[in-house]
């Protein structure tokens, strides 16, 4: 547990892990066409977008165009970023994790949700001080969180297992690591809410 | 249920899209709650998501794919074209076929050999048979091989009727309990010869951690996204 909760909290503590990553900052430059910006980002984020992908992917084809999927939007969308609201690597994750869900529920045919850049456009002019998803704010809510959650969330985020491994990992049964698992993410949620009063649910303005 | 209990359950689907482990139950519940309580997706809870899958083990991205994303570099000065230029090509064309006369063809290996080779390397690969239905595919029979380690796996079929592939294909299912309540894809094929053995590899369309059982259906050309399981030809089971 004492792992878990080191590698938890050490991964939001950009100085942690890898300072060069968060430190250069790509997509206010592709968005004004800077298609160095392109190689770099891809040298440097292409490796956790296609961990994720391959996670849950197997094919290795569809993989890479599940892949290019995700970077062409986010070549088109770099300018939705606001690093106001989260950090580089995170928006991209969100993207990658968002996208191959999708292509997960088109697979097995499960009902497709409306697609999350619809609800993205954050109007201009709403991002202030004080509303960003802080690193270190998000680092002391981990720390808050329960033994069972910071264990729960480092095989799963950390160490990228899914519900199935987890089970077995833990002995804990499928149903209970889904349900442990979105609790846990509530919980984080209304930790950080109590540091961020600013911050609304949809990311903006009160 | 009271609303407050509505929007505890709702809370708590939420998370699920966020985290995408929504059933088609859950989702079509989630779609449902949404509507009466007028609630919409909360993005704080995907941009956790993001943050925390920040740091998610990465891969080696594979090489090729970069040169798809990113155009070629732009503003690099021209290259003229001078009168050499012709003959150049056509020394650089004969050197390549000069070099095509000498290639050894790549070999592919067969699925059989494929098969052995998995069967080899790799000791805890399970093993199952198969076991045909009724009618015309009582007959059927074989096994399957898969490797949960490697995500590879091979069918080893007998007498199946041989098939149209303009009517009909067979299709492999992998149950997994441990993923969800929907069996994963393992790919079409089609039976040439009746009497066999067919050696077969799976495609699995998505990772497969702990397989309770491989099913094969018949479908239409080009198999179906989710089998009504109409017509079951053979089934391997723990």
């Amino acid at each position: 547990l004492h792992d878990a909760k080191d590698d938890l909290v050490g991964k939001v503590n950009v100085s942690n892990s890898s300072p060069s990553v968060d430190a250069e900052t790509f997509l206010s430059r592709i968005a004004g066409g800077d298609d160095d910006a392109m190689r770099r980002c891809l040298e440097v984020h292409g490796p956790l977008v296609w961990g994720i992908v391959r996670r849950q992917v197997s094919d290795h084809g569809a993989a890479e165009d599940l892949t290019q999927e995700i970077f062409t939007e986010i070549w088109k969308g770099a300018s939705k970023h606001d690093p106001g609201l989260s950090s580089e690597r995170g928006y991209i994750a969100m993207i990658a994790r968002r996208r191959t869900i999708d292509w997960i529920r088109q697979r097995t045919r499960l009902p497709e949700l409306a697609p999350l850049t619809e609800h993205m456009e954050i109007p201009a002019g709403v991002a202030a001080p004080g509303l960003m998803l802080d690193r270190e704010i998000l680092r002391h809510a981990l720390e808050s969180l329960s033994e069972e959650t910071r264990r729960l969330f480092h095989l799963h985020f950390d160490r990228g297992m899914s519900h199935g491994e987890i089970a077995a990992e833990t002995g804990l049964p499928l149903g209970s690591v889904k349900t442990a698992l979105r609790r846990g993410l509530i919980e984080a949620r209304v930790l950080l809410k109590r540091r961020l009063p600013v911050m609304t649910s949809e990311g903006g303005a009160p | 249920m009271t609303r407050e209990e509505k929007e505890a359950r709702f809370e708590e689907l939420d998370a699920g899209r966020a985290l995408g482990d929504l059933d088609a139950e859950e989702t079509a519940e989630w779609e449902k709650l949404s509507a009466f309580l007028g609630r919409k997706p909360d993005l704080l809870l995907d941009r956790l998501v993001g943050e925390l899958e920040a740091s998610s083990p990465a891969a080696i991205f594979p090489a090729g794919l970069a040169g798809r994303l990113v155009p070629a570099p732009r503003g690099r000065p021209r290259i003229r074209v001078v009168a050499w230029a012709g003959w150049a090509l056509a020394a650089c064309l004969l050197g390549l076929l000069a070099l095509r006369k000498e290639e050894t063809p790549r070999t592919v290996p067969t699925a059989v050999e494929s098969r052995d080779a998995l069967l080899r390397e790799e000791s805890q690969a399970l093993r199952l048979p198969f076991a045909g239905t009724v009618g015309e595919f009582a007959l059927a029979e074989g096994e399957v091989i898969w490797s949960d380690a490697r995500q590879e796996g091979y069918l080893t079929l007998s007498h199946i009727p041989s098939n149209d592939p303009g009517e009909s294909q067979y299709q492999l299912w992998i149950v997994d309990p441990s993923r969800d309540e929907f069996p994963v894809d393992g790919g079409v094929f089609n039976i040439g010869s009746s009497a066999g053995p067919i050696v077969i590899p799976i495609d699995a369309k998505l990772p497969v951690h702990a397989p309770a059982a491989f099913v094969i259906t018949e479908e239409k050309p080009g198999g179906v996204v989710r089998s009504k399981q109409e017509i079951v030809v053979a089934v391997a089971k723990r």
